[in-house]
């Protein structure tokens, strides 16, 4: 009974969707207020009965109804109750509905949250947020609801969850990416309830940032712990592979990154207006396009998601509709656009615009990597793979000259800068990375790769620049906390991001070029090093979790003969499908990482081991959550805490 | 009209991009070619899957059109395009077989079981046909690597000067005979 | 004498560590183009994986292969070329310079490129519409200082 209320919840909320969809923009094109004061409560009540419907699916899961199939499929009753609620989003039908609650949440929230609008901009972003509840409602009504059931016949026991997602990792990292993708189309929907409205000014902007922000945060943290998860998770130390997958992440994450900076300089300067909207509708698009390529299966991806043809063209079509839409208004309404502001070349304008061209590219390079195989074969060219050493090189170059402007990017002023005022600062700057550097490389390790030098090099340059801008603009007041206090929050998310940014090129440099690793066969009493660590092979013992059983390789771990730690890596079977999981041991540091898989047993009592030592690998993550801050600092700005009642008596 | 022309830019992109989408969903993105297209079958020197005393080489097999088709007991979709090879053969296609053994180690040589596998494979193409004039048994998959085989069912298409001319990965039904084999074959004959 | 002994043991203790390991090589020179093979090089038969990482056969046989050419002493792009020779472009992760695949690398310098061309039009559109003095530069600077110091303060 409760999963058909569930559907029938979902129903309802489908038909509240389309009265969002419906009234407000029709409100709003005739100027009925009525009808759009309507799209607050709809919004609301889309989001209650989402909610209703998911709820169901989790009583489901909990209850280990199989007569659901989604549950059969994807859960079973020795799970424990936490990966049972997290089998909810374990699969495809799931996961798409976990993404309808955060859309109608996100509707709801900006329904709540966006009285000091103007209602015709109001009414229109809800109206566009409704229709995209709408296309994702339908679909998962027709082509994938979760709650069909296997009647008369279904099974006593289910299938499990796949073991490789029973991890801490799959509880958090789908929610968070699903709100930073969505959450993307809260931008999308202010662009286009700006470009229906026809008023392209600044205000748009300003109220757009905030949300986009926090949208943002939202997927970096997703990637971030996306990324921990793979290096943990699947036994060979790897934290970014270039798959389909993942490059479906990074492209929506690379243009949004690339419209807050554009946001702000259209909000503050009034410049770039046409291209700032472009942007927003190209961030949302990239989120739709990512959905598509991981659920149709067009291209091959380490992630098996389960792909279905007519799924597959369902997407393709509300792709087109909602992309083919928006920019077909933007080409339409666009060339009236005037940009207002002057400013010369040594300004931060440009050095803005130049960071956006450099993010553009590097989703370009994302883009055409991921898509081209596809496109070559059909054009019967034969087969091709794109992967690491592209796109490794591809970036790298970009890194240098993207790099150098991030550190002098907040030094510049608006409008134009006497170059000879800087330019004792940026040589001070430099001077300082470069001898830092050195003396940080050269003191810990033997070899220097160019690459890896200039690379160190820039993310120093980053964090130097960045604290140089901050004493200047700290000490220009009377007292050190004055100056600290008198500093926006958004300039401080500014900071948070940036340096966050260069602990992630430091992280992925360092351990790029100094991981170390060793595939070894052991015996019980076997000593083998990797850098100056001795890695004392003591036996393996069985273990036995609630629904898996295996065995636990237990490894002391020495430096200079005093014990480190005692690393356990597990090689686990589960019940349920008899599958094998490799559960990599790793002890963490702040400078590097031990990580040890366990792999076959070989004869006469021998196992063999794999042994990793990664310099540096956290500071990737720690640096994510540190760009990942800088979003969600943003919400606790008084600019858009206030809610300017001005704007609204100006409307 | 410059800036106008500008402003339509991504959307002509995008419907671009959405054509190639759409091109892409009746496409198997699995499907794979050897590098081998249009060389000479490369030289090897292999037993008889059923008799070790038996040799083949590359030149046994010149003079002919024939099918190489890649298989193995351990792999249901053989099993599954048996009953069409072995239909193919009694229209007169010949097919030699390349026996692509998975559970052989080359680190643990020794172990293996030849007259367990003589059995299954005669077991299983007496249940579902045998379409093969005779089988070659590639035990270390050396020829499998030289040809670009990654797994079964592969099939290739060579000619009679021994050149490859069509390499397919995935079974063979009558819908991929009409399509990617027949067109070639008649053009053979 | 002594250096023969320092030697001789050095040459054990590496022996003695590198029995251990599953794979052998004459030299770390060796080692390293075996490692960077193997995570360029693409499991034909996997879903999106490199040879390194992949448990499949076919990705072991490919391993064993680079094993073999690279202690032959075959160079990198010796490597790639063999296994290119057998599986087509698609078994190597850096795709191949064709007239179709160079939009890879021509679109995004011409995006640059385009980037920097937009804001240089810009400044001599600029520069153009109004004749611009020293005296104008001056107040201009002036200007935007004073505003600079309030927008801190």
């Amino acid at each position: 009974m409760i999963p058909e209320l569930g559907y029938f919840s979902l129903t309802l909320a489908m038909v509240l969707s389309v009265l969002l969809c419906i009234f407000p923009l029709w409100g709003a094109h005739t100027g009925n207020l009525r009808l759009m004061r309507a799209a607050p409560s709809l919004a609301i009540g889309q989001f209650v009965f989402v909610l209703l419907s998911f709820a169901a699916l989790v009583y489901a899961s909990l209850t280990d109804d199989f007569t659901v199939s989604y549950v059969a499929y994807h859960s079973s009753s020795t799970l424990p109750w936490y990966y049972k609620i997290t089998s909810t989003w374990g699969g495809h039908e799931g996961a798409i509905l976990l993404w309808l609650v955060m859309q109608a949440g996100w509707t709801a929230v900006v329904a709540m949250r966006s009285q000091s609008l103007p209602w015709v901009l109001r009414a229109r972003v809800l109206g566009v947020l409704g229709f995209l509840g709408v296309g994702f409602m339908l679909y998962t009504l027709l082509m994938s609801s979760p709650f069909e059931r296997l009647l008369p016949y279904f099974p006593v026991e289910g299938r499990d969850l796949n073991p490789l997602l029973q991890d801490p990792g799959m509880i958090i990292h789908p929610p968070l990416l699903y709100m930073g993708y969505v959450g993307l189309s809260v931008s999308f929907s202010f662009a286009i309830a700006a470009l229906l409205t026809g008023k392209l000014d600044n205000t748009w902007a300003k109220w757009s940032r905030p949300w986009t922000m926090t949208a943002w945060g939202f997927l970096t943290l997703g990637i971030t712990i996306g990324s921990w998860w793979a290096y943990s998770e699947l036994g060979w130390g790897g934290w970014w592979f270039w798959d389909p997958v993942e490059n479906a992440s990074l492209m929506p994450w690379l243009v949004a990154s690339a419209l807050l900076h554009s946001l702000s300089t259209t909000e503050k300067r009034g410049v770039f207006k046409s291209w700032t909207v472009l942007l927003a509708i190209a961030a949302f698009s990239l989120s739709l396009l990512g959905t598509f390529i991981v659920r149709s299966g067009i291209i091959v991806s380490v992630h098996a998601f389960a792909s279905d043809p007519n799924r597959g063209m369902f997407i393709l079509a509300f792709l087109a509709i909602v992309v083919g839409g928006g920019l077909s208004l933007y080409a339409l309404r666009v060339s009236q656009v005037k940009s207002e502001g002057r400013y010369k070349f040594a300004s931060r304008e440009v050095a803005l615009w130049l960071n956006n061209i450099f993010l553009v590219v590097a989703t370009l390079i994302v883009l055409l990597g991921t898509l081209l195989p596809m496109i070559h074969k059909e054009l019967g060219l034969g087969s091709i793979s794109i992967g690491e050493p592209f796109f490794n090189k591809m970036f790298a170059i970009l890194l240098v000259p993207f790099a150098i402007l991030m550190g002098m990017g907040p030094l510049l002023r608006w409008k134009q800068n006497k170059w000879s005022m800087l330019q004792n600062k940026f040589a001070l700057s430099a001077v300082v990375s470069l001898v830092a550097t050195a003396a940080w490389l050269y003191s810990s390790y033997d070899v220097i790769a160019p690459i890896t030098f200039i690379a160190t090099t820039l993310a120093v340059w980053i964090v130097v620049t960045t604290l140089v801008d901050l004493a200047a603009k700290v000490t220009i007041h009377k007292t050190l906390g004055e100056g600290f206090k008198r500093l926006g929050l958004s300039y401080w998310a500014m900071v948070l991001g940036h340096v966050g940014l260069a602990f992630v090129i430091a992280g992925v440099t360092l351990t790029s070029a100094y991981s170390v690793e060793r595939d070894v066969s052991m015996k019980p009493g076997d000593t083998v090093a990797l850098s100056e660590y001795q890695y004392s092979f003591d036996g393996v013992k069985s273990i036995r979790g609630a629904n898996y059983s295996g065995h636990a390789g237990v490894v002391t771990v020495l430096k200079n003969d005093k014990q480190v730690t005692v690393l356990h890596a597990e090689k686990r079977r589960y019940d349920i499908g008899m599958q094998f999981m490799t559960e990599a041991a790793v002890d963490a540091g702040f400078t590097r990482d031990l990580y040890l898989a366990l792999g076959e047993q070989l004869s006469q009592g021998a196992w063999s081991l794999r042994i990793y030592h990664k310099p540096y690998v956290r500071w990737m993550w720690l640096g994510g959550i540190l760009i990942s801050l800088a979003g969600f600092l943003v919400l606790g700005d008084k600019r858009y805490r206030q809610k300017s009642t001005k704007q609204e008596a100006s409307a | 009209m410059n800036r106008k022309l500008l402003a339509l830019a991504p959307l002509l992109v995008f419907v671009l991009l959405c054509v190639f989408l759409y091109q892409g969903l009746f496409a198997n993105p699995r499907e794979l070619q050897t590098g081998r297209i249009g060389q000479a079958m490369p030289a090897f020197n292999l037993p008889d899957l059923m008799d070790e005393s038996k040799r083949w080489t590359d030149s046994d097999l010149k003079g002919e059109v024939y099918l190489l088709n890649v298989w193995g007991t351990w792999c249901p979709t053989c099993l599954a395009e048996l009953g069409y090879l072995t239909e193919l053969r009694e229209q007169g296609v010949k097919i030699v077989g390349l026996y692509y053994e998975q559970g052989y180690d080359p680190d643990f040589d020794g172990q293996f079981d030849i007259n367990a596998l003589r059995d299954d494979v005669t077991s299983m193409l007496n249940r579902a046909g045998d379409p093969y004039q005779f089988n070659i048994l590639d035990l270390k998959r050396t020829l499998a690597l030289d040809l670009g085989v990654s797994g079964a069912p592969e099939t290739f298409l060579v000619d009679k000067q021994g050149t490859i001319l069509l390499h397919h990965t995935g079974d063979i039904n009558p819908r991929v005979w009409q399509a990617k084999f027949a067109p070639l074959m008649q053009e053979l004959q | 004498m002594r250096l023969v002994i320092f030697l001789a043991s050095l040459l054990i203790t590496f022996s003695a560590f590198a029995e251990q390991d599953k794979y052998q090589f004459d030299d770390k020179e060796q080692a390293v183009r075996f490692s960077e093979l193997t995570k360029e090089l693409r499991c034909p038969k996997c879903q999106n994986q490199n040879i390194a990482d992949s448990d499949a056969v076919v990705a072991k046989d490919l391993r064993d292969k680079v094993l073999t050419l690279v202690k032959d002493g075959k160079s990198k792009d010796e490597v790639i070329d063999y296994m290119i020779d057998r599986y087509g472009y698609f078994v190597h992760y850096d795709p191949p310079v064709t007239p179709a695949t160079l939009v890879l690398w021509v679109l995004p310098v011409l995006i640059v490129v385009l980037g920097f061309g937009f804001i240089v039009l810009r400044q001599r559109k600029a520069s153009v519409k109004q004749t611009w003095t020293e005296q104008d530069e001056a107040l201009l600077a002036k200007l935007i200082e004073q505003n600079q110091r309030q927008e801190q303060s």
